[in-house]
């Protein structure tokens, strides 16, 4: 008896376990291709159905925006990759026939598209057309944010994402905008309260969790896989662009609020300074860019950016920060060329580098270089009659694009961690005297240059 | 056995063989067996606790996930409730009606939807339109039939409110005066029993539908010709219809949706919402070949008009080489008509929190929507600026795409303006002939962005100066010196009445007649000689070959100028220094053209016809073409009248209107 009551025990307890694994396999099927449709489907990598399908609705949404004449172009991060690899081949064969299907097959959730905004109607009818393909759409919209920076004015909301999903694959459409500084901008992919979270993985978008800033790409037509699609003209360089693209709004309510409270100095002298800062900063940009020198607005500009949306009429500079890593020994040069001869020059490459221009009519351009440690960034600042060195402290940062008087620029993404090191925490108050050597917050004293080294560090013109 | 050949690809019956002998083996080892057993048990215990945990943590993060996925991307203003319209099902609606000679008021369901005790307001007829599905009001109108012509406007609306809507009248005040026998015969027509007698300070209220029922109507006779009649009070019930039956069944498109979701929200604009036969809301015009102004956004002023709006609208969209897409409307405040009007047409609409009051509210208007169109279309190197009470010419877009290069290459420009100030009926002839001219006429033109953004813009008046923008821009400030270009014929027809600057009288005086090009795909002549030098050159061949008048005749006699056509002719005013326009404004007052301020000048020449010949009038001696005078001729001078009437003390500027 005791031997088949161990049997039978034995063969309960092993039904159990079999029914748990069986379930737990259903169960941990079920979730993943729901949610980790990209994990699963690479451990089902090879199976060829999975992979045509997302060929084949490439194929249908190519096919729907054709018919209706919307010019979109891939900017897939992951196909993208893929197409990189072999450009020079696809490119000098733009017609020929592919043998396999390399590049849409690839395992992913999604393909993602850009549109511009301009070359499109907005026509209801590519709606209705997808839905009669079997597609199911999704459209997000927010504020326009061409549009923000001006007072009281509210336009109808403008679409920002569409995504197109048929079986098991999505199309993610981005649209881009124009946007004033020659670029293109797309904007964040934020969900309303009503909307269907579960729509799609959002979390897997490559786009959209934060706005991003674009130039405008030269386009290429190709075929792929058998599919006629336009990509950027250089993949890898959209690529590395895509990777630092995000976009930082400026903070137009908080600046009307400013304004509120202390109003824009609107005398003709603050009209002039602004006007002459602007294009100042504009033939900054210019020399920097042709340089490929990256390079972000600092200190009073930034302040005045962050604060108010504008330039600080009394600030009477322009001033920029690049890396020190990203110094160039053209830099002088170019921008001599430009017009703006050096006015001074304090520190060297090694130490405090800091380049000053003079611009038209007493508008200064002032370039610090900041120096990056483990745990902070710092910039240098001379005195010239002591020879005395100061640093300037920064919390560390990464750089974000932002449009600022007509242009696209760097600004730190830590705006205001890095305001506050500079302005401390009143920098909310406009201060019209400010004494760069013991106003800053983060200022520290750094010794003093060996006099046998002044000749070197402290050029003045 | 069985089992196992049901699955061959699992293990060779080799393998399982040589299990049982070792499984028969052990069998035979009690205590070995035994501690199999209990180790089996303890095996499946663990991997059923691994499994029940297992499973809980794939559903916490399961769980945790899909909360966490959306996070990123939730709107900010996720507690924001959106306002739903409660779905109304009711089928009767309660209308309380009240005329009297101070107040009137209509009240729908209990909701006030007109209320008027102003005094010196509001006097007449009062009608609004309401929807017979859903009760909506869809059109609120007062005419003034205390005065003549009132009741024909009247009748006019009336007759373009669709069959089916509900009609509420209410008198204040008095509205029978100038009640023609016409209007009366339509109220008869809605079945008004009272309108044919309605006299002398009568009170009288009315709820109807149109080609269909009377819920009520009620009356108070004037005792006397000095006092008013009582106030009256109708209390009615109206029966609502289905939607159905409330709307037109137009062939399901694009279009007609967008007509359908105008026609139930409005009234009174005829036949855009008619059933049968609807005017078209897409126009398609020709496009124009070499279109260089296809992609220059193109920015609509307006304020609350919608009846303008939807008129201008109308004309602009039916304008050859027109881009839709390029165009924004800029409404003036929170008023939903205009964008009803807007949305019908399928543009973008932009809405403008009213911002300083009268001229200055009217300018700060303006430099918001330049900013906006600007900002909206970062690559354009141009706008056009139109305002909600002008006509376009059917080749608008063809004049400025044949001139606009002009303004990109000749700095000396300040504009492309369609409006000729001077060119009335009698005074303007040629549509292929363009000037140079010193003052900026506003009226639909196109501006530089890099006048508005590097000039303009940073120096725009400000809120608390009331200013006109117009006349703000005609400053020698701002204008230095720079002219703008103007067609003889203009392209824009300005047709408003009302508004901040214009009142009937005005635009009787000094527009109505204004001369508007109608003709399709004109091709402007030399335009190259538009620009600076080459102008000059042309000026001095004109008036070379010009004729010059007898000076002895008056000028403003209709014989001054002989009877031909084709010539030029040629006159000389005085003209003391630049700023001297006494002889021009009584020129330009016996002329019948714009006399109240200076239009239209070219350092002191004018360019005008009369009789279809060219008239130049040349001020000596301060204009520079004075050398061209005969020394034998005496310029004309014209006194002002020895008194100024007080009477004409209208602004002179007509631009941008907002009632």
């Amino acid at each position: 008896m005791q031997k088949i009551n161990r049997n039978v025990v034995l063969a309960l307890l092993s039904l159990t376990s079999l029914v748990f694994l069986l379930f737990q396999l259903c169960y941990y099927k079920f979730y993943l291709s729901q949610k980790n449709g990209a994990a699963f489907s690479k451990v089902r990598g090879s199976q060829s159905g999975q992979d045509s399908t997302r060929w084949h609705v490439v194929r249908k949404f190519l096919g729907l925006i054709s018919s209706h004449n919307i010019p979109v172009y891939l900017i897939d991060p992951l196909i993208l990759g893929l197409v990189d690899k072999d450009i020079e081949q696809i490119r000098s064969s733009p017609d020929g026939p592919s043998p396999e299907c390399k590049y849409f097959c690839a395992p992913r959730d999604f393909t993602t598209f850009a549109l511009l905004d301009k070359t499109w109607k907005h026509e209801v009818g590519l709606f209705r057309t997808a839905e009669k393909m079997g597609f199911q759409w999704l459209k997000i919209i927010n504020k326009d944010p061409r549009l923000d920076g001006m007072d009281d004015l509210s336009g109808m909301e403008i679409p920002l994402h569409y995504i197109f999903k048929l079986a098991s694959h999505a199309i993610h459409l981005v649209v881009f905008y124009e946007r004033s500084g020659n670029f293109l901008w797309h904007g964040p992919l934020r969900l309303k309260q009503h909307m269907d979270r579960k729509f799609v993985p959002f979390r897997k978008l490559h786009f959209g969790r934060y706005p991003g800033a674009y130039e405008k790409p030269e386009l290429l037509l190709v075929s792929i896989d058998d599919l006629k699609v336009q990509i950027p003209k250089n993949p890898s360089s959209f690529l590395q662009e895509m990777s630092h693209s995000r976009f930082l709004e400026c903070r137009y309510r908080e600046a009307r609020a400013f304004f509120q409270l202390y109003p824009d100095d609107a005398s003709l002298d603050a009209v002039e300074f602004r006007k002459k800062a602007k294009s100042l900063l504009h033939l900054a940009a210019l020399t920097l860019n042709n340089l490929g020198v990256k390079f972000w607005l600092s200190s009073g500009t930034c302040l005045g950016w962050y604060r108010q949306c504008n330039v600080i009429p009394h600030s009477k500079d322009v001033d920029l920060g690049i890396f020190i890593r990203d110094y160039k020994a053209d830099i002088i040069p170019a921008f001599q060329k430009a017009g703006l001869p050096l006015k001074h020059k304090f520190g060297k490459v090694e130490d405090s580098l800091e380049l000053s221009f003079q611009g038209e009519d007493d508008v200064k351009l002032d370039i610090f270089f900041f120096y990056e440690e483990d745990d902070h960034i710092w910039n240098g600042g001379t005195q010239a009659k002591s020879g005395k060195k100061f640093k300037y402290l920064f919390p560390k940062f990464t750089l974000c694009w932002t449009e600022f008087v007509e242009l696209k620029v760097h600004v730190p993404c830590e705006t205001l961690q890095y305001v506050e090191a500079n302005y401390g925490p009143e920098w909310k108050v406009p201060v019209k005297t400010w004494d760069w050597k013991s106003s800053p917050s983060n200022v520290q004293d750094n010794g003093v240059w060996p006099v046998d080294e002044w000749d070197d560090v402290i050029q003045i013109y | 056995m069985d089992e196992w050949k049901l699955n061959p690809a699992v293990k060779p019956h080799k393998k399982r063989s040589w299990y049982l002998a070792w499984k028969y083996k052990l069998m035979n080892q009690r205590a070995l067996r035994k501690l199999c057993q209990t180790g089996a048990v303890l095996f499946l215990l663990v991997t059923v606790i691994v499994n029940i945990k297992l499973i809980l943590d794939t559903r916490r993060a399961a769980y945790e996930e899909e909360e966490e996925s959306a996070q990123d991307y939730d709107d900010e203003m996720l507690n924001v409730e959106v306002p739903r319209h409660p779905v109304n099902n009711k089928k009767v609606l309660d209308v309380e009606v009240y005329s009297s000679r101070s107040k009137v008021y209509v009240a729908v369901d209990g909701t006030t939807v007109l209320e008027d005790e102003a005094r010196e307001q509001g006097r007449g007829i009062h009608v609004i339109v309401l929807n017979q599905a859903t009760g909506h009001v869809m059109a609120k109108r007062v005419f003034d039939t205390y005065s003549p012509h009132e009741d024909e406007a009247m009748v006019l609306f009336l007759n373009m409110v669709a069959r089916g809507r509900i009609l509420i009248f209410t008198v204040k005040d008095e509205g029978s005066f100038h009640l023609k026998e016409t209007a009366k015969n339509v109220l008869k027509s809605l079945g008004s029993q009272v309108a044919p007698f309605l006299s002398w300070r009568d009170m009288w209220t009315f709820v109807g539908k149109k080609g269909g029922e009377v819920y009520g109507e009620k009356h108070a006779k004037s005792p006397a010709l000095s006092t008013w009649g009582d106030p009256v009070l109708l209390k009615t019930e109206v029966h609502l219809t289905s939607v159905e039956d409330a709307e037109c069944h137009w062939p399901d498109t694009e279009l007609n949706r967008r007509r359908k979701r105008f026609c139930s929200k409005v009234e009174g604009y005829g036949s855009v919402c008619s059933c049968k036969d609807p005017t078209p809301i897409e126009f398609n015009p020709d496009p124009l070949k070499d279109n260089k102004v296809f992609d220059v956004p193109v920015a609509v002023i307006a304020g609350n008009r919608p009846n303008y709006l939807y008129r201008m609208l109308r004309s602009l969209l039916s304008a050859q080489g027109v881009n839709p897409q390029m165009i924004t409307v800029f409404i003036d405040g929170y008023y939903e008509e205009p964008m009803d009007v807007v949305e019908l047409f399928g543009l973008s609409g932009i809405q403008h929190t009213p911002i300083s009051i009268k001229n200055a509210r009217v300018s700060q208007h303006y430099k918001a929507s330049l900013t906006a169109t600007f900002n909206l279309f970062p690559d354009a190197k141009f706008a056009v600026v139109l305002e909600e009470d002008l006509d376009i010419s059917v080749d608008f877009f063809s004049f400025l795409s044949q001139s606009i290069h002009l303004l990109e290459e000749d700095e000396s420009l300040y504009c492309i303006s369609a409006w000729n100030d001077q060119g009335y009926e009698h005074t303007a002839e040629d549509p292929s002939l363009l000037y140079r001219v010193e003052t900026m006429p506003g009226l639909g033109w196109v501006l530089r962005k890099s006048l508005y953004k590097d000039e303009l813009e940073p120096k725009w008046p400000t809120p608390e100066k009331l200013w006109d923008w117009d006349m703000w821009m005609r400053m020698p400030e701002q204008r230095k010196g720079r002219e703008c270009i103007i067609p003889d014929i203009s392209r824009s027809y300005h047709f408003g009445i009302v508004g901040l600057n214009m009142n009937g009288y005005f635009h009787e005086a000094y527009f109505k007649k204004h001369k508007f090009n109608t003709v399709p795909n004109v091709q402007l002549k030399n335009v190259e000689s538009l620009r600076k030098e080459n102008y000059e050159t042309e000026i001095h061949r004109l008036l070379g070959e010009a004729e010059v008048l007898d000076h002895s005749k008056n000028p403003c006699e209709d014989s001054f100028v002989p009877d031909t056509e084709g010539r030029v002719y040629v006159m000389f005013i005085k003209m003391e220094q630049e700023a001297d326009f006494t002889t021009w404004t009584q020129l330009a007052k016996c002329l019948h053209i714009w006399d109240l301020d200076v239009r239209g000048n070219h350092k002191g020449l004018w360019r005008l016809f009369r009789k279809k010949n060219h008239f130049l009038v040349v001020g000596v001696p301060a204009s520079p073409y004075s050398s061209k005078k005969p020394s034998l001729v005496t310029p004309i001078y014209m006194e002002p009248p020895a008194k100024e009437e007080g009477a004409v003390a209208v602004p002179a500027v007509a631009a941008a209107e907002q009632t």
